[in-house]
């Protein structure tokens, strides 16, 4: 994580088409664009901010796996090794009665897996606090932040060139 | 490229294809069946029977996806519904097959189904007659088999013109603000959805499960339909992306090959689910008559069992779980064949076991049970699976009846494993289902120009 302070100047967009529009030109004019906050994951987004794929369902595919192999080799060792019952004069090693316990186990460990990695990767847990910049990201505005602790005046004039010139409703500063 | 022209070079390999069909058809009706059932043309039979059923589904399938996402206000599909509509047309094909089989049936020309046998409804045949029939008589007899055909698949076909029919009049009626024949195939795709739910259940029923005839499952509709489901959406993927190859539907992106590969992937596990529900809850409750059926197949039929499920389940599970296999043509195509066939397959493992067990009944029966003349008191019973080995006891005074336990247990290419002739009618009846989809793709613009969901799809994005 960052450890100093990072003083941020960012735009509020209303429309997710106007923001996309606005990142198309930042990447024309080779502006670093440092975060895109947006209150629903917009469609075309990853691409135009050239972010790579997450390897988080590759994670859950493991996770998944593990839940499969634990569940059914469980089973397999209680009921033909360390306490065999006959349920209804079917053999000890009974496959199909193994398979829906074996799928839910899957389920199981990917979902949760999945949601531990999620929040590590994330850095997230309790008494985390997150700074935000605007609590309206989370409502109907569409957020294009740019970090300026080492920037220019004349930089950051650019900037703010560059927000009036794709139509931001608002522009902003604050220190997080 | 709005119309698409249906070159001389297809309609050659087409028509080879259904030249493949026929040759491999005249040569099963006349060689195909195993010595002691000559003169049934069992394989034959069952061969017409499991294409027609398989076919006849795709396009079912096809008109029911086209009402359901009418009915949903789906839009991502519109560039592409026009395969859809073709699809569906074949219903007119699949009623005359089906219709003739039909005929068949009532004629008494095939020996598939045995509560289509003479005798086995008549309590003073006491060698023939079945209690557990008699019971399924109102239903399972030749008459309804002939009307409940005729009637519901000529509902569909009803349908399935008058669908087409509101849909390529838009081309020419519609445009913006003009949506009089949207509502009309909003109005009668709603209409067909619960008509097909119910109607497709009975028809499987009679066409497929009675061969069976004393078993029943109570998920077999909704498995056998999965199966054609399946089968539609490979079947869809193979065409269009052919289609693609030669310069059509340029506005078919990977978006809309990703959204079919998501289908293909969810309705492949959608049809394992319920193929493991239907073993898992017999194997369970391990009921004599509808153990039977899986006891049959495991024992005697263990490559079409297990090869079934690896399939259309473990193939298709593992290679379209990543994203980016769905938007390749390679890995869809790849999938595609592998599922096609798979579920050609997996009809062919619900349809023999049964047909060879019948043949081999009325083989006995009439080929050589008068000339033991022994009296037969059979005790009907109920459970009549009971009376399947019942049969083979009363017989065991014959000498065939340890011949006729073995039987199923042989290695018999066209009933234990399809086998080059079986290939050889699917492949005719791919060539007659392409041929007359490509003649009416041929009959209309490919994009529905004014349907009023067309830019949506235009850019659709997953």
């Amino acid at each position: 994580m960052v450890s100093k302070n990072r003083e941020v100047l960012y735009g509020l967009y209303n429309d997710e088409e106007e923001l996309l529009d606005a990142i198309k030109v930042a990447n024309k004019d080779h502006l670093d664009i440092m975060d895109v906050f947006t209150p629903f994951p917009v469609h075309g987004l990853d691409p135009l901010l050239d972010l790579k794929e997450s390897r988080l369902h590759q994670a859950g595919f493991v996770y998944g796996a593990m839940g499969t192999l634990t569940a059914f080799l469980f089973m397999s060792w209680v009921f033909t090794r360390d306490w065999p019952v006959i349920f209804g004069g079917k053999p000890y090693w009974s496959v199909p009665a193994f398979i829906p316990i074996t799928f839910e186990l899957t389920v199981l460990f990917c979902a949760i897996g999945m949601v531990v990695t999620f929040y590590v990767v994330c850095g997230l847990g309790p008494g985390v606090t997150s700074p935000y910049l605007d609590p309206r990201i989370t409502d109907d505005k569409f957020c294009i932040a740019f970090q300026t602790n080492d920037n220019s005046t004349s930089e950051i004039d650019n900037l703010r060139n560059f927000f009036s010139k794709t139509g931001a409703s608002e522009v902003n500063t604050k220190v997080i | 490229m709005n119309d698409f022209t249906f070159t001389g070079r297809e309609r050659t390999t087409f028509i080879g294809m259904i030249l493949v069909g026929i040759i491999s058809l005249v040569a099963t009706y006349f060689m195909g069946d195993p010595m002691e059932l000559h003169g049934q043309h069992t394989r034959f039979w069952s061969n017409l029977l499991h294409n027609s059923v398989f076919f006849t589904g795709i396009s079912f399938i096809a008109l029911f996806m086209l009402s359901a996402f009418t009915t949903a206000y789906a839009g991502w599909h519109t560039v592409m519904k026009r395969i859809w509509e073709a699809f569906s047309l074949f219903l007119v094909v699949g009623f005359c097959l089906m219709g003739f089989f039909a005929i068949a049936t009532w004629m008494g020309w095939h020996d598939l189904y045995h509560w289509n046998m003479d005798g086995v409804l008549d309590p003073n045949n006491k060698e023939l007659y079945d209690e557990i029939l008699v019971g399924k008589s109102a239903f399972l007899n030749k008459n309804w088999y002939l009307l409940g055909t005729i009637i519901i698949l000529g509902i569909w076909v009803l349908f399935a013109l008058k669908l087409r029919g509101l849909s390529v009049g838009e081309d020419t009626k519609g445009g913006k603000n003009q949506f009089e024949t949207h509502y009309s195939i909003r109005w009668w795709s709603a209409i067909f959805m619960p008509i097909a739910a119910f109607s497709s259940a009975a028809l499987i029923w009679q066409w497929v499960m009675s061969i069976d005839s004393h078993w029943y499952s109570t998920m077999f509709a909704w498995y056998a339909t999965a199966s054609w489901f399946v089968s539609m959406l490979a079947m869809t993927l193979m065409v269009l992306i052919y289609l693609k190859s030669r310069g059509y539907f340029e506005k078919v992106t990977p978006e809309h090959l990703h959204d079919i590969g998501k289908y293909l992937f969810a309705f492949s596990i959608f049809w394992t689910y319920l193929w493991f529900s239907q073993y898992m809850l017999i194997w369970y409750a391990n009921v004599g008559e509808e153990t039977i059926y899986f006891h049959t197949r495991v024992n005697e039929y263990p490559v079409l069992f297990y090869g079934n499920l690896v399939v259309n389940f473990v193939l298709p599970f593992l290679i379209l779980m990543r994203n980016d296999t769905k938007r390749k043509y390679g890995t869809l195509i790849f999938v595609s064949v592998i599922v096609f066939l798979g579920h050609w397959w997996d009809f062919f493992s619900m349809i023999k076991p049964g047909v060879l067990h019948t043949a081999h009944e009325v083989h006995e029966h009439h080929g050589h049970g008068a000339d033991h003349g022994h009296a037969h008191d059979k005790v009907s019973d109920a459970v009549h699976h009971g009376a399947d080995h019942a049969h083979e006891a009363a017989h065991g005074a014959g000498d065939h009846a340890a011949e006729a336990g073995h039987h199923a247990a042989e290695f018999l290419t066209g009933f234990t494993i399809p086998g080059f002739l079986e290939l050889g009618t699917m492949i005719g009846f791919l060539g007659l289902f392409l041929f007359f989809v490509f003649s009416r793709l041929n009959s209309a613009s490919l994009e529905p120009v004014n349907d009023p969901f067309l830019e949506e799809s235009i850019h659709h994005h997953t």
